[in-house]
Protein backbone atom coordinates (compact mmCIF):
# COMPACT_ATOMS: atom_id res chain seq x y z
CA UNK A 1 0.00 0.00 0.00
CA UNK A 2 1.23 3.39 -0.68
CA UNK A 3 1.66 5.09 1.94
CA UNK A 4 3.54 8.53 0.92
CA UNK A 5 4.74 10.59 -1.88
CA UNK A 6 7.60 12.55 -2.02
CA UNK A 7 9.48 14.54 -5.30
CA UNK A 8 11.68 16.97 -6.41
CA UNK A 9 12.65 18.52 -8.80
CA UNK A 10 16.13 18.81 -9.85
CA UNK A 11 18.94 20.26 -11.91
CA UNK A 12 22.21 18.09 -13.06
CA UNK A 13 24.61 21.46 -14.04
CA UNK A 14 27.86 20.02 -14.75
CA UNK A 15 28.90 16.08 -14.53
CA UNK A 16 33.15 14.57 -14.87
CA UNK A 17 31.87 13.72 -17.92
CA UNK A 18 30.14 16.11 -19.23
CA UNK A 19 30.60 19.89 -17.95
CA UNK A 20 27.98 21.30 -19.51
CA UNK A 21 25.16 18.78 -18.36
CA UNK A 22 22.25 21.29 -17.72
CA UNK A 23 19.89 18.06 -17.58
CA UNK A 24 16.31 18.45 -16.08
CA UNK A 25 14.90 15.72 -14.07
CA UNK A 26 12.25 14.61 -11.54
CA UNK A 27 13.61 12.07 -8.15
CA UNK A 28 10.67 10.42 -6.61
CA UNK A 29 10.74 8.78 -3.10
CA UNK A 30 7.62 6.34 -2.31
CA UNK A 31 7.08 4.79 0.94
CA UNK A 32 5.16 1.45 0.20
CA UNK A 33 4.05 -0.92 3.21
CA UNK A 34 3.31 -4.88 2.47
CA UNK A 35 0.93 -7.15 3.53
CA UNK A 36 2.92 -7.07 7.62
CA UNK A 37 2.87 -3.61 7.71
CA UNK A 38 6.67 -3.21 7.02
CA UNK A 39 7.37 -0.17 5.43
CA UNK A 40 10.04 0.14 2.33
CA UNK A 41 11.28 3.42 0.46
CA UNK A 42 11.75 3.30 -3.33
CA UNK A 43 13.41 5.90 -4.79
CA UNK A 44 13.62 6.51 -8.73
CA UNK A 45 14.19 9.22 -11.50
CA UNK A 46 12.73 10.43 -13.98
CA UNK A 47 13.46 12.49 -17.13
CA UNK A 48 11.16 15.50 -17.86
CA UNK A 49 9.36 13.26 -21.36
CA UNK A 50 9.44 10.41 -18.62
CA UNK A 51 7.87 12.71 -16.04
CA UNK A 52 5.42 13.77 -18.54
CA UNK A 53 4.33 10.31 -19.53
CA UNK A 54 4.21 9.43 -15.67
CA UNK A 55 1.91 12.63 -15.01
CA UNK A 56 -0.59 11.55 -17.77
CA UNK A 57 -0.80 7.94 -16.31
CA UNK A 58 -1.97 9.09 -13.14
CA UNK A 59 -4.33 11.82 -14.93
CA UNK A 60 -5.84 8.94 -16.71
CA UNK A 61 -6.26 6.67 -13.03
CA UNK A 62 -8.28 9.68 -11.52
CA UNK A 63 -10.42 10.12 -14.09
CA UNK A 64 -11.39 6.28 -14.16
CA UNK A 65 -11.66 6.41 -10.21
CA UNK A 66 -13.71 9.18 -10.30
CA UNK A 67 -16.09 7.28 -12.19
CA UNK A 68 -16.07 3.93 -10.58
CA UNK B 1 51.96 9.55 -45.11
CA UNK B 2 50.36 13.17 -43.82
CA UNK B 3 48.31 12.95 -46.82
CA UNK B 4 46.99 9.90 -45.57
CA UNK B 5 45.90 11.48 -42.42
CA UNK B 6 44.21 14.66 -44.11
CA UNK B 7 42.56 12.40 -46.39
CA UNK B 8 39.06 13.02 -44.77
CA UNK B 9 36.98 9.74 -45.69
CA UNK B 10 38.45 7.54 -43.05
CA UNK B 11 38.25 10.48 -40.74
CA UNK B 12 34.09 10.38 -40.04
CA UNK B 13 34.97 6.65 -39.41
CA UNK B 14 37.48 7.67 -36.72
CA UNK B 15 35.16 9.95 -35.30
CA UNK B 16 32.30 7.37 -35.32
CA UNK B 17 34.79 4.97 -33.17
CA UNK B 18 35.73 7.41 -30.53
CA UNK B 19 32.12 7.87 -29.86
CA UNK B 20 31.70 4.51 -29.85
CA UNK B 21 34.17 4.55 -27.22
CA UNK B 22 34.14 7.65 -25.35
CA UNK B 23 30.66 8.51 -24.71
CA UNK B 24 29.00 4.84 -25.74
CA UNK B 25 31.09 3.07 -23.38
CA UNK B 26 31.52 0.55 -26.48
CA UNK B 27 34.42 -2.44 -25.32
CA UNK B 28 37.38 -2.95 -27.66
CA UNK B 29 37.65 -0.12 -29.72
CA UNK B 30 41.58 -0.43 -29.69
CA UNK B 31 43.46 2.28 -31.03
CA UNK B 32 45.14 -0.80 -33.24
CA UNK B 33 41.79 -1.81 -34.26
CA UNK B 34 41.01 2.00 -35.50
CA UNK B 35 44.18 2.19 -37.37
CA UNK B 36 44.36 -1.34 -39.49
CA UNK B 37 40.48 -0.42 -40.35
CA UNK B 38 40.77 3.38 -41.06
CA UNK B 39 44.53 4.40 -41.95
CA UNK B 40 45.86 1.05 -42.64
CA UNK B 41 49.08 2.56 -44.23
CA UNK B 42 50.09 5.09 -41.54
CA UNK B 43 52.05 3.80 -38.88
CA UNK B 44 51.12 3.58 -35.45
CA UNK B 45 53.54 6.00 -33.92
CA UNK B 46 52.21 8.68 -36.24
CA UNK B 47 48.57 7.51 -35.92
CA UNK B 48 48.25 7.38 -32.22
CA UNK B 49 49.15 11.80 -31.96
CA UNK B 50 46.31 11.93 -34.36
CA UNK B 51 43.68 10.51 -33.05
CA UNK B 52 44.43 11.57 -29.35
CA UNK B 53 43.61 15.14 -31.29
CA UNK B 54 40.85 14.13 -32.46
CA UNK B 55 39.52 12.51 -29.31
CA UNK B 56 40.78 15.79 -27.49
CA UNK B 57 38.58 17.69 -29.98
CA UNK B 58 35.43 15.42 -29.61
CA UNK B 59 35.32 15.26 -26.14
CA UNK B 60 35.73 19.11 -25.87
CA UNK B 61 32.86 19.57 -28.12
CA UNK B 62 30.48 17.58 -25.93
CA UNK B 63 31.54 18.57 -22.71
CA UNK B 64 30.61 21.86 -23.69
CA UNK B 65 27.81 20.83 -25.35
CA UNK B 66 28.48 23.37 -27.65
CA UNK B 67 25.63 25.20 -30.38
CA UNK B 68 26.72 25.24 -33.98
CA UNK B 69 27.97 29.25 -33.02
CA UNK B 70 30.41 27.81 -30.24
CA UNK B 71 31.25 25.01 -32.75
CA UNK B 72 32.09 27.04 -35.64
CA UNK B 73 34.39 29.65 -33.02
CA UNK B 74 36.22 26.50 -31.72
CA UNK B 75 36.80 24.48 -34.90
CA UNK B 76 38.23 27.81 -36.70
CA UNK B 77 40.25 28.20 -33.55
CA UNK B 78 41.62 24.49 -34.28
CA UNK B 79 42.20 25.19 -37.74
CA UNK B 80 44.50 27.89 -36.78
CA UNK B 81 47.18 26.33 -34.38
CA UNK B 82 50.20 25.31 -34.71
CA UNK B 83 49.95 21.24 -35.36
CA UNK B 84 45.85 22.13 -35.52
CA UNK B 85 43.45 20.39 -37.75
CA UNK B 86 42.99 21.48 -41.56
CA UNK B 87 39.79 23.33 -42.75
CA UNK B 88 38.67 19.75 -44.61
CA UNK B 89 39.23 18.42 -41.19
CA UNK B 90 36.42 20.57 -39.20
CA UNK B 91 33.84 20.06 -41.84
CA UNK B 92 34.17 16.47 -41.62
CA UNK B 93 33.90 17.33 -37.18
CA UNK B 94 31.37 19.74 -37.74
CA UNK B 95 29.14 17.51 -39.89
CA UNK B 96 29.81 14.20 -37.40
CA UNK B 97 29.21 16.37 -34.39
CA UNK B 98 25.54 17.71 -35.82
CA UNK B 99 24.27 14.87 -36.71
CA UNK B 100 25.03 12.89 -33.55
CA UNK B 101 25.10 15.69 -30.78
CA UNK B 102 21.82 14.52 -29.91
CA UNK B 103 22.37 11.02 -29.02
CA UNK B 104 26.04 11.64 -27.81
CA UNK B 105 24.39 14.50 -25.00
CA UNK B 106 21.68 11.71 -24.07
CA UNK B 107 24.38 9.13 -23.26
CA UNK B 108 26.19 11.52 -21.56
CA UNK B 109 23.17 12.15 -19.05
CA UNK B 110 22.69 8.53 -18.89
CA UNK B 111 26.09 8.55 -17.49
CA UNK B 112 25.42 10.59 -15.20
CA UNK B 113 22.33 9.13 -13.83
CA UNK B 114 23.06 6.81 -10.63
CA UNK B 115 19.92 6.56 -9.12
CA UNK B 116 17.31 3.84 -10.47
CA UNK B 117 14.77 4.73 -13.34
CA UNK B 118 11.44 4.23 -14.00
CA UNK B 119 11.61 1.61 -16.51
CA UNK B 120 7.89 0.49 -16.85
CA UNK B 121 4.37 1.69 -15.46
CA UNK B 122 1.05 -0.45 -15.76
CA UNK B 123 -2.16 -0.01 -13.88
CA UNK B 124 -5.40 -1.21 -12.87
CA UNK B 125 -8.25 0.42 -11.35
CA UNK B 126 -10.67 -2.52 -9.43
CA UNK B 127 -13.91 -1.45 -8.25
CA UNK B 128 -14.29 -3.63 -5.16
CA UNK B 129 -17.31 -4.31 -3.76
CA UNK B 130 -16.22 -5.50 -0.29
CA UNK B 131 -12.76 -5.03 1.72
CA UNK B 132 -11.31 -7.46 4.42
CA UNK B 133 -10.01 -4.52 6.57
CA UNK B 134 -13.17 -1.91 5.97
CA UNK B 135 -16.91 -2.29 5.94
CA UNK B 136 -17.14 0.37 2.92
CA UNK B 137 -18.66 -1.32 0.25
CA UNK B 138 -17.61 -0.20 -3.55
CA UNK B 139 -14.54 1.45 -2.56
CA UNK B 140 -12.19 2.09 -6.04
CA UNK B 141 -8.65 0.85 -5.86
CA UNK B 142 -6.06 1.58 -8.16
CA UNK B 143 -2.76 -0.67 -8.34
CA UNK B 144 0.21 0.24 -9.82
CA UNK B 145 3.30 -1.95 -10.46
CA UNK B 146 6.60 0.17 -11.61
CA UNK B 147 9.54 -1.27 -13.52
CA UNK B 148 12.65 0.46 -11.20
CA UNK B 149 16.00 -0.52 -12.25
CA UNK B 150 19.01 0.96 -12.82
CA UNK B 151 20.49 0.00 -16.57
CA UNK B 152 21.06 -4.12 -16.60
CA UNK B 153 18.89 -4.53 -13.12
CA UNK B 154 15.15 -4.63 -13.05
CA UNK B 155 12.78 -4.85 -9.98
CA UNK B 156 9.36 -4.48 -9.46
CA UNK B 157 7.44 -2.63 -7.19
CA UNK B 158 3.70 -3.07 -6.87
CA UNK B 159 1.66 -1.04 -4.74
CA UNK B 160 -2.26 0.22 -4.27
CA UNK B 161 -3.91 2.73 -2.77
CA UNK B 162 -7.25 2.37 -1.03
CA UNK B 163 -9.99 4.70 0.19
CA UNK B 164 -7.55 7.73 -0.12
CA UNK B 165 -6.89 7.51 -4.19
CA UNK B 166 -8.12 11.19 -4.63
CA UNK B 167 -6.47 12.98 -1.81
CA UNK B 168 -3.17 11.57 -2.87
CA UNK B 169 -3.78 11.96 -6.78
CA UNK B 170 -4.99 15.41 -6.16
CA UNK B 171 -1.65 16.70 -4.59
CA UNK B 172 0.28 15.29 -7.30
CA UNK B 173 -1.87 16.73 -10.08
CA UNK B 174 -1.59 20.25 -8.50
CA UNK B 175 2.32 19.68 -8.67
CA UNK B 176 2.94 19.65 -12.14
CA UNK B 177 2.89 23.10 -13.88
CA UNK B 178 5.62 21.42 -15.94
CA UNK B 179 3.01 19.23 -18.58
Amino acid sequence: QLIDFQWKLGMAVSSDSCRSLKYPYVAVMLKVADHSGQVKNKSFEMTIPQFQNFYRQFKEIAAIIETV
Amino acid sequence: MAGELESCKPLSGLLSGLAQDAFYGHPGITEELLRSQLYPDVPIEEFRPFQAKMRGILKSIASADMDFNQLEAFLTAQTKKQGGITSDQAAVISKFWKSHKTKIRESLMNQSRWDSGLRGLSWRVDGKSQSRHSAEIHTPVAIMELEIGKSGQMGCLRGSQETKPKQTWKQFLDVSPLC
